[in-house]
């Protein structure tokens, strides 16, 4: 196999699987299942390759594929990984089957458009976490639209329509705005080189010599973008209807994938690509960030739905991430980096663990339970494991990453202030206090409502085989962060290399 | 024929122009307002007539010729939808045909 | 006297004397055969495409047909690949759209008066033929002429119906109100320049010195005509009526074939008229008659919020589908008010790529109305998974019409774009997208409808016959080809874009 195309053969496993599923019948759904499942893990398999033949220590994009597309706009097929990439590809084609795994019993209807449109999603997913050219991005971070449209329009809950329809609308104006700031980026390209191009290898050149203002202009429009999607205080609203309207499915990829777009989105081209304007934002950004995290965590605290508490929870893990890669130290973005893998497997547990209840019982209110630790011993104890990875116990990885990222911040000359760290600690303390909390009224005490002892049973095997390697990942990033780490510390000094070559005389 | 100079036609066409707007805007009948967009052709063939012979140049007065054709092909067609329109709703009243708001 | 200017004309004249041509030859058909009149849609399709051979035997011809005697240098008639792409446009639509109406059940219900159906389509080919070209005041007006007369009889053709004969009787009055309106300006700018060609009027307008204001007010009134055959704001109002009362197969081709032409002389008349030299980047420099820049911005911008934001309360999907032509015509004239090659290339590439994604949502709102006899957007309740080909193809269509990747719509979207930006136009390119996104909800509506609710007892699978599905697929192709590679289209629209005299 030849190296530089196995991110297109990536690609093209999922995308190939969803057309051959069209030949499926509906009715076969155990086979569609397996079908998905199978094409989903061949992915994850091919990714493992990829991972393996990545070499860390180097820096710059490796695997790169370059055919030009379309000629008149210079427009290129152009994919390549570096090791945020590779770590968030893995990200991607580690959760998808399993996912597929846990709406196994939870999905009935349309098995099969269920099974293509999450097969379509992650294509449109890998696609954004290696583009290098921002046309072939921005196509791909429009396709995932309609699945996940689809996703929570058809199998979710009962408001369902309402939240398919905000989410679609939010994401589509800043997604459109981002259009413009690209077509911009393209034609100052094509004035400064006399060359249209959207490669973005060539825009790292181009986009710091913009003048300042129209910079930043550029820098609020990508911004606002993947702001939304992240989604960063006060353009979160869309995600709590989202998240619990989704099935379980859903939120999970929602959780796990589709919101680290948006901090990718950030790290990838607002940092290289307007690194003055990224200088002069961060405070700012940072701001609200940190608001982000607060308020993300009081919201959760008050919550009366278990699936809206770990929605809010995103916010609020959210946040630190954002203000990790604003921070602009190597620490910090590292933290950043591993903070979005690991919120996407502890919300991503989170979700499973709600959505495996919610199947039960058909309830998602905390009131309705109460004392199931009893009933349900082993379902308890995954919760406690997701939860304490959640908050950020030493030991597992939540830790890793929300020390890192305050590390980096307390140390940050962009933000220049420890309030930054002061705050968001305290996001951490709300964390434990909410999903503590939660876990006490759902699990401790006595069996509230005796309903329960008939509904509840314990985890089966197949709900095992889903939880056991998100919890593996869990400890092992919490004991042995290294392997992680290492895979992004040379792509993450390149990315502030290439930001401080160009603000080094701002800072004084 | 040099007597009237060319304003007097200019402001006979104007004239004959906003009648035809008006009645277009304000009469309800639409036999009226039929014959209110022929007297904004016949203001327009005016125009070109008086120009045509005030320049000296025939092309006007061809142009004359095509919009009266026209103008007798647009009221054949308009007349014969409005018989239809009669025959279905016993009504030539634009106000009453009315299937379609907003 | 020497008639060998006519012979010579004639030469650039093919695909105009094939369609009138087929009027006379169809009209005579429906004469011999009327008991049967099965024939008649295949000998319209063989017209059409004939007339189609001599269209594609014109590109990258150019030349005047029946010069002018005060200067024979230019002529009525106006050949030249610009006009020859529109006239394409025009023969494709016209298959497609004689492909609908033999698959249309309201047009066979009146078997008697097929042959007059067929032989005013090809009345309204025929208008649309001539106007795409013709360079001279009386030519346009009676081409203008043609076409309206024809589409006006055509919009009534279910003539029993109410809705259609008021759709008819409001076409009428409104397409006669502006093209008298059209008819005065014209007076006038004939009386100004004393010519009624186009280019001999530039030459005039370019060296004398003329009374602005009357120059201006003459314009505005030619625009009104213009206006009204692309329904741009504020000539707009029949559009949704006509369209909803139309039979749809007619509807389908007023928002494309109709639109394209008048779209096609809308730029024909402000190229040749006023512009006066254009730079090495393409861009058009214009006579300063007035500020066309912020009236075509205003009219454009106005057309596409109140198409879109009007389009948001319908419920009949015709209807619906009828303000997002409107919309649509917004959008095509920000190609326009770039006035630069790029705009006019980005015209080109959306004209292309509109003409499948429309007919297709109008085409699949057809078959669905033969089914359940309603275009109600509640009677498309769960007919995604009743009918998923149906139910797909027209989410693709949409989609497209949205300006979603990955279908073709978003190209055509995207050159409008970059023109703007290239333009320095962010604020209008702005306004266009947040109109994009208003868009996008009632788009999106039908999708719910289609995919998110539950299939009720009154919805039915509806059946599809072979070549219905091969005239989906057929339009399909091109949405999702173009998406993905389009390098052929703008290659073609590049090589499309000269208008003779620059």
């Amino acid at each position: 196999m030849e190296q530089s195309a196995l991110l297109t053969y990536l690609i093209l496993i999922p995308f190939a699987g969803s057309i051959i599923l069209f030949a499926f019948k509906e009715k076969h759904a155990q086979l569609i299942r397996w079908f998905g499942l199978f094409v989903s893990g061949l992915a994850f398999i091919l990714s493992l390759v990829i991972y393996f033949s990545f070499d860390a220590a180097k820096p710059g994009f490796q695997f790169t594929h370059k055919v030009l597309w379309i000629d008149s706009l210079n427009v290129s097929y152009h994919v390549g990984a570096d090791g945020i990439s590779v770590l968030l590809i893995l990200l991607t084609t580690f959760i998808t089957p399993l996912t597929l795994l846990s709406s196994w019993k939870s999905i009935q209807k349309k098995v099969k458009m269920f099974t293509i449109m999450m097969l379509f999603l992650e294509v449109g997913m890998l696609g954004v976490f290696m583009s290098l050219d921002i046309f072939l991005f921005y196509i791909f971070w429009e396709v995932m639209l309609i699945p996940m449209y689809f996703i929570i329009g058809i199998w979710g809950g009962e408001q369902r329509i309402y939240a398919s329809v905000k989410f679609f609308i939010y994401t589509m104006f800043g997604s459109l705005l981002m259009l413009v700031a690209i077509i911009w980026l393209a034609v100052y390209a094509s004035e400064v080189t006399g060359s249209f191009t959207t490669d973005l290898l060539e825009l790292y050149k181009i986009g710091p010599t913009i003048a300042r203002d129209t910079q930043n202009w550029m820098f609020l429009a990508f911004l606002l973008s993947f702001a939304i999607k992240v989604p960063l205080f006060p353009l979160h609203t869309w995600l709590p209807d989202a998240h619990v309207q989704a099935p379980t499915a859903g939120s999970v990829i929602l959780a796990g994938v589709l919101l680290k777009m948006g901090t990718y989105g950030m790290l990838r081209f607002n940092l290289p690509l307007f690194p003055q304007s990224a200088m002069q934002y961060a405070p700012f950004i940072s701001v609200l960030a940190v608001i982000g995290i607060i308020y993300g965590a009081l919201v959760a605290m008050v919550q009366t739905d278990m699936k809206k508490l770990v929605a809010y929870s995103s916010v609020s893990h959210l946040g630190f991430v954002v203000l990790g890669i604003f921070a602009l130290t190597e620490e910090s973005i590292q933290g950043a980096v591993i903070q979005m893998v690991n919120h996407g497997l502890s919300t991503g547990a989170l979700f499973l663990l709600v959505g495996i209840v919610y199947e039960r019982t058909h309830r998602r209110e905390i009131s309705y339970y109460g004392g199931i630790a009893k009933l349900v011993p082993v379902y308890a104890t995954a919760m406690m494991i997701a939860s304490l990875s959640s908050i950020g116990l030493p030991g597992l990885n939540g830790f890793i990453g929300e020390f890192l990222i305050l590390l980096g911040s307390f140390k940050s000359q962009s933000l220049d202030s420890w309030w930054f760290v002061i705050f968001g600690a305290t996001g951490v303390i709300f964390a434990a206090v909410y999903l503590l909390w939660m876990y006490e009224r759902v699990f401790f005490g006595k069996v509230t409502n005796p309903k329960l002892e008939s509904e509840l049973t314990d985890l089966n095997k197949r709900e095992l085989l889903v939880l056991i390697p998100i919890f593996v990942l869990i400890v092992w990033i919490g004991i042995y962060p290294s392997t992680f780490l290492n895979l992004t510390e040379v792509s993450t000094q390149s990315i502030l290399q290439h930001v401080s070559s160009f603000t080094i005389n701002l800072l004084n | 024929m040099t007597s009237i100079p060319l304003e007097y036609y200019l402001i006979l066409s104007a004239f004959m122009f906003s009648v035809g707007v008006t009645g277009v805007l304000i009469r309800r009948n639409a036999i009226v307002v039929f014959m209110c967009i022929e007297l904004m052709l016949n203001s327009a063939n005016l125009t070109l007539v008086a120009f045509s012979s005030f320049l000296g140049n025939p092309i006007g007065q061809v142009f004359v010729f095509f919009v009266m054709t026209v103008a007798a092909a647009e009221a054949a067609v308009g007349l014969a939808i409005i018989i239809a329109i009669f025959r279905n709703k016993l009504s030539v009243n634009i106000d009453e045909i009315n299937i379609f708001k907003w | 006297m020497d008639l060998s200017f006519i012979t010579e004309s004639l030469y650039f004249v093919k695909p105009e004397i094939a369609a009138s041509a087929s009027i006379i030859l169809l009209v005579l058909l429906d004469l011999i055969f009327h008991k049967n009149k099965t024939i008649i849609p295949y000998v319209a399709l063989a017209g059409i495409i004939i007339t189609g051979i001599f269209v594609v035997d014109q590109f990258n011809i150019s030349g005047f047909a029946f010069l002018s005697t005060d200067n024979p240098k230019y002529g009525m008639i106006a050949v030249d690949n610009f006009g020859a792409f529109f006239k394409l446009i025009i023969i494709i639509s016209s298959i497609f759209v004689v492909a609908f109406s033999a698959y249309s059940d309201e047009i066979n219900k009146i078997t008697d008066r097929l042959g007059e159906y067929y032989a005013l389509i090809f009345g309204m080919i025929l208008g649309m033929l001539v106007l795409i070209s013709a360079s001279d005041l009386i030519l346009i007006y009676l081409s203008m002429e043609l076409l309206s007369l024809s589409s006006y009889v055509l919009a009534g053709f279910t003539k029993l119906r109410d809705r259609s004969s008021e759709a008819s009787l409001k076409y009428l009055l409104y397409g006669a109100t502006s093209t008298g309106m059209m008819l005065f300006g014209i007076s006038i700018l004939y009386g100004l320049t004393g010519s009624t060609n186009l280019y001999i009027i530039s030459a005039a307008l370019q060296t004398q010195s003329l009374n602005l204001l009357t120059l201006a007010f003459s314009i505005i009134l030619i625009f009104a005509g213009i206006g009204y055959k692309i329904s741009s704001a504020p000539f707009h109002f029949w559009t949704p009526d006509v369209y909803e009362g139309a039979p749809i197969s007619i509807t389908a081709y007023l928002s494309v074939a109709s639109k394209a032409a008048g779209f096609a002389l809308l730029i024909r008349f402000i190229k040749t008229t006023f512009v006066t030299f254009v730079d090495d980047n393409g861009n058009w420099q214009l006579l300063q008659v007035f500020d066309w820049e912020s009236l075509l911005i205003i009219i454009s911008l106005l057309t596409m919020t109140l198409g879109n934001f009007t389009a948001l309360w319908q419920r009949n999907l015709k209807r619906m589908l009828a303000y997002s032509s409107i919309a649509h015509a917004g959008y095509l004239m920000l190609g326009l008010l770039v006035f630069s090659n790029q705009g006019l290339i980005a015209i080109l590439i959306y004209f292309t790529i509109y003409l499948f994604m429309n007919l297709g949502a109008f085409f699949i709102v057809m078959v669905i109305a033969n089914k359940t006899g309603s275009e109600d957007i509640d009677d498309y309740d769960g007919l995604g998974f009743k009918s998923s080909f149906l139910g797909v193809s027209l989410a693709i269509f949409l989609v497209s019409l949205t300006g979603l990747p990955p279908t073709a719509g978003f190209i055509g979207k995207l050159y409008l774009f970059i023109a703007l930006v290239d333009a320095k136009m962010l604020t209008v390119a702005i306004i266009a997208l947040l109109n994009t996104v208003v868009s996008l909800y009632y788009y999106i509506r039908v999708l719910k409808h289609m995919f998110l609710t539950s299939p009720t007892e009154k919805t039915e699978k509806i059946p599809l016959n072979f070549g219905q599905i091969a005239v989906i697929i057929i339009m399909l192709i091109p949405i999702l080809l173009f998406g993905v590679y389009f390098s052929p289209v703008v290659d073609l629209a590049k090589s499309y874009i000269t208008i003779l005299g620059f």
